[in-house]
C-alpha cells in the first residue's frame, strides 16, 4: 500500500497538469497584473511609462468610485444576509415539513431561475422593469398606484434596490438547496425530543432548527460577503454600473476602464487591489467564523 | 402535521411558485406577439395572432444551430477535463504521500476566492500572445481552471468519507496506482462526480464575460450570444428578442429535469460534510 501511494511518477502525473493549468490562469495573469499595475498604459503591447505606485495612490485616496463600488458590494451582501437568507431557511424548514411529492415539486420548481443563463436573466429583467411596457409598472397601473411607476434601473435611487431584488429571484435556488441540504441532516429524534419538551411550531424551529444550522450559515453567510464583491456579469448587462455609479462594482469598473477608456494599467491596479480585497474578506471570516463545529 | 396547516401551506409554496415563474412565463407568452402588442395594457395576453416567425428570426438570425454546438463542444471537453483533473487531484491530496501536498493544496483552493473577472485583463494578453484568443482552447482552458478548483474541494471533502479497504485489497490483488484511481475510486466517488459534472455545465453553459471577452470570431460563439445578437438589428423586435431567450433557455432547462435529483443529493452529500 506504502509503494503505491508514494508512487513519485504517478503524484507527478496528477498534480503537474492540474497545477501547470493553475499557473497559466490564475498565477501568471496576476504576476503580469501587477506589473502592468505599476504602469500607465493604454492596452498591454503598447507604449508603456512606469508609475511607480502612483495608480495604487490615486486608486485609495482619490479614487471615490472604488471606495463607492466596495460600499455597494457591501450593501449587496447585508442585503443577501438579511433578506434573502432569512427567506431560505425559512423555506427550506417548511420544504422539509412538507414533505411528499410537493417537497420535491417546489424544490424542483424554485431552483429553476438558478439554470438560466445570466444573459436571458439580464435581458429579461430590463424588459420586466422597463419603464414604457414593463409588467411592474403595467402591474402598478393595473392596481391603482400608478403613482409609483419608475424607471426602476434607470433611477440612481432605485438601481441597486432593483439589482438586489434580481439577484435575490435568480440566486434564490442556490441558498434554499444549501440550507435544505442542512435541515435534512438534522436527525428527527431531536425534533420529537423538543416536542415532548413542549416546544412546537414556529419556537420550536428558532430553538432548535437554526442553531443547529449554525455552520451552514456561517458557510453561506461567507459566501453571499463573496458573491456581492463579485459581482459583474448582471450589472454589466443591465446597468453597466450606471445611473451615476449607483450601482458600480469592482469588476465592472475595472472592465470599463481596461476596454472602454483604455486605462490599462489603472485597472490591472483596481485587478490586483479586487484579489487582494476577496482574499483578505475570505481569511477574515474564516478566523471569525471557525467556532468549533456542532455535533449531532 | 395537521391537515389544515398542510393546505395552508400548499397554497402558500403555489402563490410563491407562480410569483417566481411569472417572468418566464411573461416571456414565453410575449415572445408569440408582435412588437406593437407589447404596449397594450393587460399583463399576459393572449396574441392575436402567433408569431411563428418570431422563433424562426431568433433560429435563424440568433445562429441557434452554430452557438449550440459551440456551447456543447466546449462544455463537454471542459467537463471531461475537470471531472479527470479534480479526480486525480483529489486523490494525490487524499490518499497519497508527498511533501509538498498541503501547500499545492492550499494553492488550489485559492482559486475558489480568486475573481475570474481579476485575472480577466492580464489572461486576455497572455492568450493573445499564445494565440489562444479566438479558439475554443481559449475558451476550454479557463472554464476548466475555474472548475477544477471547487471539483476538487469537493471530491477530497467525499474521499476522506470513504474507507480505504477497497484500494488495501486492490494493492494485494495487485493492481497499480491507476487501475486503483480510475477503476476502484472513480465508481466509487460517482455521486460526487456527478455534481461536480452538473455544476460544471450549468456553469460553463451560461458563462458569458470570458467568451465575451476572448471570442471576436463569429463561427466560435457560444449560446449566450444568440440573445446579444438580437440587441443591435432586432433592437425594436421585442417579439424575436424574447423568442431567442426562450430558445436558448430550453437546452438548460432539460438538462436541469434530467439531474434535478443529482444535484440535490450532491449538494446535501457536500454541504453536511462540509
Amino acid at each position: 500500500m506504502h509503494k503505491v501511494l508514494n508512487n513519485k511518477l504517478a503524484i507527478f502525473l496528477f498534480v503537474f497538469p492540474g497545477i501547470l493549468l493553475f499557473a497559466l490562469t490564475f498565477l501568471a495573469p496576476i504576476v503580469l497584473s501587477g506589473y502592468y499595475s505599476f504602469r500607465d498604459t493604454l492596452a498591454p503591447g503598447t507604449n508603456s511609462t512606469f508609475v511607480g505606485l502612483g495608480n495604487y495612490t490615486e486608486l485609495l485616496f482619490h479614487d471615490s468610485r472604488f471606495w463607492l463600488s466596495l460600499r455597494n458590494a457591501v450593501l449587496l451582501g447585508l442585503g443577501f444576509i438579511i433578506i434573502q437568507h432569512p427567506i431560505a431557511i425559512f423555506f427550506a424548514i417548511m420544504l422539509d415539513r412538507i414533505g411528499g411529492k410537493a417537497e420535491k415539486w417546489f424544490r424542483t420548481i424554485f431552483f429553476i431561475p438558478s439554470v438560466i443563463s445570466v444573459v436571458v436573466i439580464s435581458k429579461m429583467w430590463l424588459s420586466l422593469l422597463d419603464p414604457t411596457f414593463g409588467v411592474l409598472n403595467k402591474l402598478l397601473d393595473s392596481v391603482g398606484l400608478g403613482a409609483l411607476k419608475h424607471a426602476w434601473l434607470g433611477d440612481s435611487s432605485t438601481a441597486l434596490v432593483s439589482m438586489l431584488v434580481i439577484l435575490i429571484w435568480a440566486g434564490f435556488g442556490w441558498g434554499l438547496l444549501f440550507y435544505y441540504a442542512g435541515v435534512k441532516g438534522i436527525p428527527e429524534d431531536l425534533y420529537e425530543a423538543a416536542s415532548l419538551d413542549g416546544a412546537s411550531g414556529f419556537k420550536l424551529h428558532l430553538r432548535i432548527t437554526v442553531p443547529l444550522l449554525m455552520p451552514v450559515i456561517t458557510v453561506q453567510i461567507t459566501l453571499a460577503m463573496i458573491t456581492a464583491l463579485k459581482q459583474m456579469e448582471m450589472v454589466f448587462l443591465t446597468t453597466n454600473g450606471g445611473p451615476g455609479d449607483s450601482t458600480q462594482f469592482l469588476a465592472v469598473y475595472l472592465y470599463n476602464k481596461a476596454f472602454s477608456a483604455s486605462q490599462y494599467g489603472y485597472a490591472n491596479a483596481i485587478s490586483i487591489l479586487f484579489i487582494a480585497v476577496c482574499l483578505l474578506f475570505t481569511y477574515l471570516s474564516n478566523k471569525l467564523t471557525r467556532s468549533d463545529a456542532t455535533e449531532y | 402535521m395537521k391537515k389544515n396547516t398542510k393546505i395552508m401551506l400548499w397554497l402558500f409554496f403555489l402563490i410563491i411558485a407562480a410569483v417566481q415563474l411569472f417572468p418566464f412565463i411573461w416571456l414565453v407568452n410575449f415572445s408569440f406577439t408582435s412588437s406593437s402588442e407589447f404596449y397594450s395594457s393587460s399583463i399576459l395576453k393572449w396574441p392575436d395572432a402567433p408569431q411563428w416567425q418570431n422563433y424562426i428570426n431568433a433560429w435563424v438570425d440568433g445562429k441557434f444551430a452554430r452557438y449550440f454546438f459551440n456551447s456543447f463542444f466546449v462544455t463537454a471537453v471542459t467537463i471531461v477535463l475537470t471531472v479527470v483533473l479534480s479526480l486525480t487531484l483529489g486523490y494525490a491530496f487524499t490518499r497519497m504521500q508527498w511533501k509538498l501536498r498541503s501547500l499545492f493544496f492550499t494553492v488550489i483552493l485559492l482559486g475558489i476566492m480568486i475573481p475570474i473577472h481579476a485575472t480577466l485583463l492580464p489572461n486576455f494578453a497572455i492568450f493573445k500572445s499564445l494565440g489562444l484568443t479566438d479558439s475554443y482552447l481559449g475558451l476550454i482552458l479557463p472554464y476548466t481552471a475555474v472548475s477544477v478548483p471547487l471539483g476538487t474541494f469537493m471530491l477530497t471533502g467525499f474521499l476522506r468519507s470513504i474507507p480505504k479497504a477497497m484500494e488495501e485489497s486492490a494493492v494485494i490483488d495487485g493492481a497499480n496506482i491507476y487501475r486503483i484511481v480510475f477503476g476502484i475510486i472513480a465508481p466509487l466517488t460517482a455521486p460526487a462526480l456527478v455534481t461536480i459534472v452538473v455544476t460544471t455545465f450549468l456553469n460553463c453553459w451560461n458563462e458569458f464575460i470570458m467568451a465575451s471577452t476572448f471570442l471576436s470570431k463569429d463561427s466560435l460563439k457560444t449560446l449566450p450570444f444568440s440573445v446579444m445578437n438580437f440587441t443591435g438589428q432586432y433592437s425594436s423586435d421585442y417579439g424575436s428578442q424574447f423568442a431567442v431567450m426562450v430558445l436558448t433557455s430550453v437546452p438548460a432547462i432539460i438538462i436541469y429535469a434530467i439531474f434535478n435529483e443529482q444535484i440535490t443529493k450532491g449538494v446535501t452529500a457536500g454541504a453536511v460534510k462540509g
